[in-house]
């Protein structure tokens, strides 16, 4: 490994080190205040969460008050739980009594398991049309692709996840409309993701299919007499490669961001779908570590995304090469 | 990505194809052949904890109170076999049966329910913590509580979901880290806050269930309810809107049950209020609404417009002879009229320049409320009184009774929490007032007539107290009946004896079986 | 919330990663675009005149509930009967001037963040690219969330600011790394050489090159803000009932979708068209 390789990567990890720190900070902080400025109390609304509308009432929200010592000053409340955050202890949940650690765990694996599934279909979908599409530009295929890119970018994921509930499981009876846990109710709203990202994935695909394709280096690995399948897999694939990772990373942390609107929408047991119930009930502990798990998982995806670019890129190795 | 050839483009789009075909082929097989009873419903399970499990596992008969009751709403025995009183009904015996077994294998010990039921007194949520327990003790056969005064209603207390029994090995350092009843199904699996898998429980003292395996699924949207029943992707499904229940009326092989709940639709009126202490403003506002009209509108079923607070599905309670609540905008502006209320050019009314102008305070975790509340919100503006609707979290409605602000607070009162409606009514009345009952509004011939019931009066005279209460309540309107509540459920056609608790306490799952194909 | 906020990860030349909010030709209006403009100018007269016209969004007629669509009321009556056209001009409105608000106060603060952060560099360039890196790692949909959650009696301020937060740091990012190049250009060397003063640089130099940078960015943003705010009402956070809203209005018709279907169409169509619209009048993409 070379110096600059090492010094790229030294960067790297600095910069995203440090974009994780601020956000962790911000996160925490926000979360905080918003929690603290929601109006009304926040023993009531636990007790509201805890023991549903039949039985919360004064007695069991006093109770909820003495037991979380919610009479603390705000500051004291912030600082305390800061303090547990350095010391990797997230708490309790307030409302289920639950470490927050385990709860936010398990709705991390389910928005992972979206988001992953998500970009598989994405990918081989919007690949698939892109390539497609660059094999004769402006012929009508590609001109298919340009429309379908345009509808599916204009449709926002709740209304796209609407119509194939209507689609595929209404219409046709082919996929449970909502659920969680098992690997056909994934189908539809890994789907619905995926058809939303598709259509600009299948553009970048196309657009950096045909540059590549038209480049001197494309042009001369032909004249070269090299075959018509080598030179795509040796030279286009890998150089497209270098566009649509980062391009891949992006489109991640769009995923993920979709994954609210979604989650709710199929009942599937996120981190989306936390958040807007931690907000509800004011359980603090959870929206901060759910909000912070979707953060730093944004932060994460970056990192993966500068690493696979620099493995894949072969320019900066060749600086390093002839330096 | 795969190889950027016609070949590789036509085998991605295969595999695309046969993934979604796979998992759609076994879903089907899975839909035909199993032998598991799927449940879906609105409410997420929160918590194991028994105050704040919302009563899932008493509904799955996972778990047992000691006292339980049947479709008439009357008490049964439960987990103990017998029970009775002594000193006044300063002290109860419940015998526990002599072959009861926890699912982990440990017998059902007076230790081990004394000390669930100890948990649940100290659990302020709890019905349970409002008896004067002073404690519990095992006794060689069962429980005994020493009250410190006398509880007849304690037997209905006891079927309350946080008083359920559980063994020993459930609780670790306080909490309960693992749900072990000793029902007829224990728990296979439990995935906070969604799914709740049971099976059979083969030691169960009683008759063995028919059906082997049950799931329970939290499903928040009620449209996605909806569609997994018409699709049969549940056997029984919860809390239909009224677009969802047409759909499953239309559809072949599902159909809708539905009980009458003992539960009101009400609005709540702060008696100290300026405005609403003066009684023919209360009146007014009951005349002007439109019960009927919100009923059909909102709940599609006319039946359901309240014409006094308690249904008629607590039928030692509701009064058949009573005169009805009506809807009369014309004498509700009279009784403003009299009452000092003009309206101005714009319609509202005033008095002495002041617009008659409330908030009304309500929650969306029942999606009827809120449309209720503008349903109520349009009728009133008819009489020209301006209402502002604040939907908020459900906590704001006690919240606000305590600190004094709350208008008008609409919500859903259920009136059996445990089996004897005698505690509820008890505690709605309460001269001090009560979070989801009376506020500032007191009446010294209804707190005699709630005493009376709680002193073990004769058949007649306790006729006689409920009359007195019901009467005085539709004259006084310190509660505003608006609707009753109908539950409904949408089921299978290869589920059978499927019956829906009149008291929403369990859903005796262990009755249900599969229909002859 | 699914467009392309960020033109990161790492600094992998921004307009490659972003075709389509970049790629920027000729200034010429395409038919494609004319169309655009077109139908945005009816669904905007439609939003601003209709409200005026139609009767209260409001008003419930229960007895007329789910009423089919006739000559007096085009668009039918919803579950309340509430008259569909109003509420959808209604909601038309809230979307379009929620959304240009936003974007207005984002494209001004971002745009002037991004200027100062090239023409100043130093410490105001580390603060500002730092709270930049900070917002970009944090899911939009994460604040706009917690902001709307604050405004609990639905109003729309929280909305208002948590959009704008989100947006700016886009504009920040593209102007500051074009104003760099500018900045640095020869042309500009010589305005300075010359004592040409600040505002002939920033309206000789710097805007003629930003202006399609911030307008591509703005119709984009657009089509961002009136997603999110309809995503938030789908999710019933942020705006009330019986507030009017494009995605609220989806999430109540959706359950009559058969025997109503005119409570969904409607709103649907709107916000499709508005979306695509916005889309429609970006220039001209990358040609091939």
């Amino acid at each position: 490994m070379s110096d600059t390789r090492r010094r790229l990567i030294a960067s790297v990890l600095l910069r995203r080190t440090g974009q994780g720190l601020g956000v962790a900070l911000a996160v925490s902080v926000l979360c905080f205040l918003v929690v603290r400025q929601l109006p009304g109390d926040a023993a009531y609304r636990i007790a509201a969460g805890r023991y549903g509308d039949d039985l919360v009432n004064a007695e069991s929200a006093a109770a909820v008050r003495a037991e979380l010592g919610l009479d603390r000053s705000a500051w004291q409340q912030l600082g305390d739980w800061l303090l547990d955050l350095v010391q990797l202890d997230f708490g309790r949940s307030l409302v289920s009594s639950r470490p927050v650690l385990a709860e936010v765990g398990y709705y991390l694996l389910g928005t992972l398991q979206l988001t992953a599934a998500a970009l598989g279909i994405a990918i081989v979908l919007g690949g698939t049309i892109g390539v497609v599409a660059a094999r004769r530009p402006g012929g009508v295929l590609d001109r298919l692709t340009t429309a379908w890119v345009a509808l599916v970018r204009a449709l926002p994921p709740f209304l796209l996840g609407l119509l194939l509930i209507l689609l595929l499981s209404v219409h046709f009876g082919l996929l449970p409309a909502v659920g969680h846990g098992n690997s056909s109710s994934l189908v539809l709203p890994a789907l619905t993701l995926a058809v939303g990202i598709s259509g600009l994935i299948a553009r970048v695909t196309r657009d950096t299919v045909i540059d590549v394709t038209n480049s001197e280096q494309v042009q001369f690995a032909r004249t070269k007499g090299l075959g018509e399948r080598v030179v795509l897999v040796r030279h286009v694939l890998r150089n497209t490669g270098v566009v649509l990772v980062p391009y891949l990373g992006a489109q991640a942390v769009i995923l993920i961001e979709g994954v609210v609107v979604v989650e709710s929408l199929f009942a599937w047991q996120g981190l989306g779908h936390a958040l807007v119930h931690a907000v509800f009930w004011r359980d603090v502990p959870v929206l901060q570590a759910a909000a912070l798990a979707l953060a730093r998982l944004v932060v994460a995806i970056n990192t993966v995304v500068d690493f696979a670019v620099l493995g894949l890129d072969p320019r900066p190795r060749r600086k390093g090469v002839l330096a | 990505m795969g190889r950027f050839t016609r070949t590789g483009v036509a085998m991605g789009l295969a595999t695309a194809l046969a993934a979604s075909a796979a998992c759609s082929g076994g879903e089907r097989t899975e839909r035909s052949d199993s032998n598991t009873l799927r449940i879906a419903g609105p409410f997420e399970v929160h918590s194991l904890e028994p105050a704040a499990s919302d009563g899932f596992f008493t509904r799955l008969q996972v778990v047992e109170t000691l006292v339980s009751s049947d479709m008439r709403g009357e008490l049964t025995p439960g987990l103990a076999t017998s029970w009775s009183d002594a000193k006044g009904m300063r002290s109860w015996t419940f015998e526990l049966p002599e072959d009861a077994e926890f699912h982990d294998g440990t017998p059902v010990t007076p230790d081990a329910v004394a000390a669930s039921l100890e948990a649940a007194a100290d659990e302020a949520a709890s019905p349970l913590a409002d008896a004067p327990v002073r404690r519990i003790v095992p006794v060689d056969s069962g429980v005994r509580f020493d009250l410190s005064a006398p509880y007849p209603t304690l037997p209905a207390v006891l079927t309350h979901y946080s008083t359920a029994a559980l063994a020993p090995a459930s609780y670790d350092d306080g909490h309960v880290t693992e749900v072990i009843g000793s029902g007829p199904y224990e728990i296979d699996r439990v995935e906070l806050p969604a799914s709740i898998e049971v099976s059979r429980f083969d030691e169960w003292r009683g008759d063995q269930p028919a059906i082997e395996k049950i799931s329970f699924q939290a499903v928040g949207r009620a449209e996605s309810r909806a569609l997994m029943a018409v699709s049969f992707q549940a056997d029984v499904v919860f809390g239909l809107e009224p677009a969802g229940r047409e759909r499953v009326a239309a559809t072949n092989g599902v159909a809708m049950e539905s009980s009458l709940q003992p539960r009101t639709l009400l609005l709540k009126v702060n008696a100290d209020h300026p405005v609403l202490g003066d009684v023919r403003v209360r009146q007014a506002l009951s005349l002007a609404l439109d019960r009927a009209g919100m009923a059909d509108a909102v709940l599609r079923e006319k039946e359901l417009a309240a014409t006094q607070l308690l249904p008629p599905s607590l039928r030692t309670w509701h009064e058949d002879g009573l005169e009805p609540l009506e809807h009369d905008p014309d004498a509700a502006r009279d009784l403003l009229a009299e009452a000092g209320w003009k309206p101005d050019e714009s319609g509202t009314l005033r008095k002495d320049g002041t617009p008659l102008r409330l908030t009304l305070t309500t929650y969306p975790d029942r999606p009827e409320l809120p449309a209720l509340a503008t349903a109520i919100q349009a009728s009133l503006r008819e009489i020209g009184v301006e209402i502002e609707v604040d939907v908020t979290n459900s906590s704001e409605i006690p919240a606000r009774h305590q600190d004094g602000s709350l208008e008008l607070g609409l919500f859903a009162r259920h009136f059996a929490l445990v089996a004897d409606p005698l505690v509820t009514v008890a505690e709605t009345f309460a001269p001090q007032g009560e979070d989801w009952g009376v506020m500032n509004w007191r009446d010294g011939e209804v707190t005699k007539a709630v005493d009376g019931l709680l002193h073990s009066p004769s058949d007649d005279e306790a006729q006689e107290y409920r009359t007195r209460i019901v009467e005085t309540a539709q004259q006084e309107l310190p509660l505003i009946p608006v609707a009753w509540y109908r539950m409904n459920a949408a089921v299978s056609d290869r589920v059978a004896n499927f019956e829906l608790d009149p008291l929403e306490r369990t859903w005796r799952v262990a009755d249900v079986s599969w229909a002859e194909q | 919330m699914r467009t392309a906020r960020r033109s990161e990860p790492s600094d992998v030349n921004t307009a490659l990663v972003r075709p389509d909010a970049i790629a920027e030709t000729s200034g010429r209006w395409s038919a494609s675009r004319v169309l655009a403009a077109s139908v945005l100018v009816v669904i905007a007269a439609f939003g601003i005149i209709g409200p005026l016209m139609l009767p209260d969004p409001a008003t419930q007629d229960l007895s007329r509930f789910l009423e089919p669509p006739t000559w007096a009321e085009p668009l039918g009556r919803d579950d309340y009967g509430r008259s569909v056209i109003a509420r959808l001009a209604h909601a038309t409105r809230l979307s379009l001037v929620l959304a240009a608000l936003c974007v207005g106060t984002a494209l001004v603060l971002g745009t002037a963040a991004g200027i100062a952060s090239a023409w100043f560099g130093g410490w105001v360039d580390a603060a500002l690219r730092g709270l930049s890196e900070v917002l970009v790692a944090l899911p939009a949909l994460l604040v706009v969330l917690l902001f709307a959650a604050l405004a609990a009696d639905g109003s729309l301020w929280t909305l208002y600011i948590g959009l704008a937060l989100v947006q700016w740091v886009e504009y920040f990012r593209v102007v500051r790394a074009r104003s760099g190049l500018v900045l640095g250009s020869p042309a500009v060397e010589a305005a300075s050489l010359l004592r040409l003063g600040p505002v002939h640089v920033l309206r000789r130099h710097l805007w003629p090159e930003l202006r399609p940078l911030v307008t591509t960015l703005a119709s984009l943003g657009m089509v961002t803000c009136i997603l999110a705010v309809s995503t938030l009402g789908f999710i019933k956070v942020g705006l009330k009932p019986p507030r009017a809203e494009l995605g609220l209005m989806v999430t109540e018709g959706f359950p009559f979708y058969d025997s109503a279907p005119w409570m969904s169409v409607a709103p649907v169509l709107v916000l499709f068209l508005l979306t695509a619209c916005f889309l429609g009048l970006r220039r001209t993409e990358v040609t091939t």
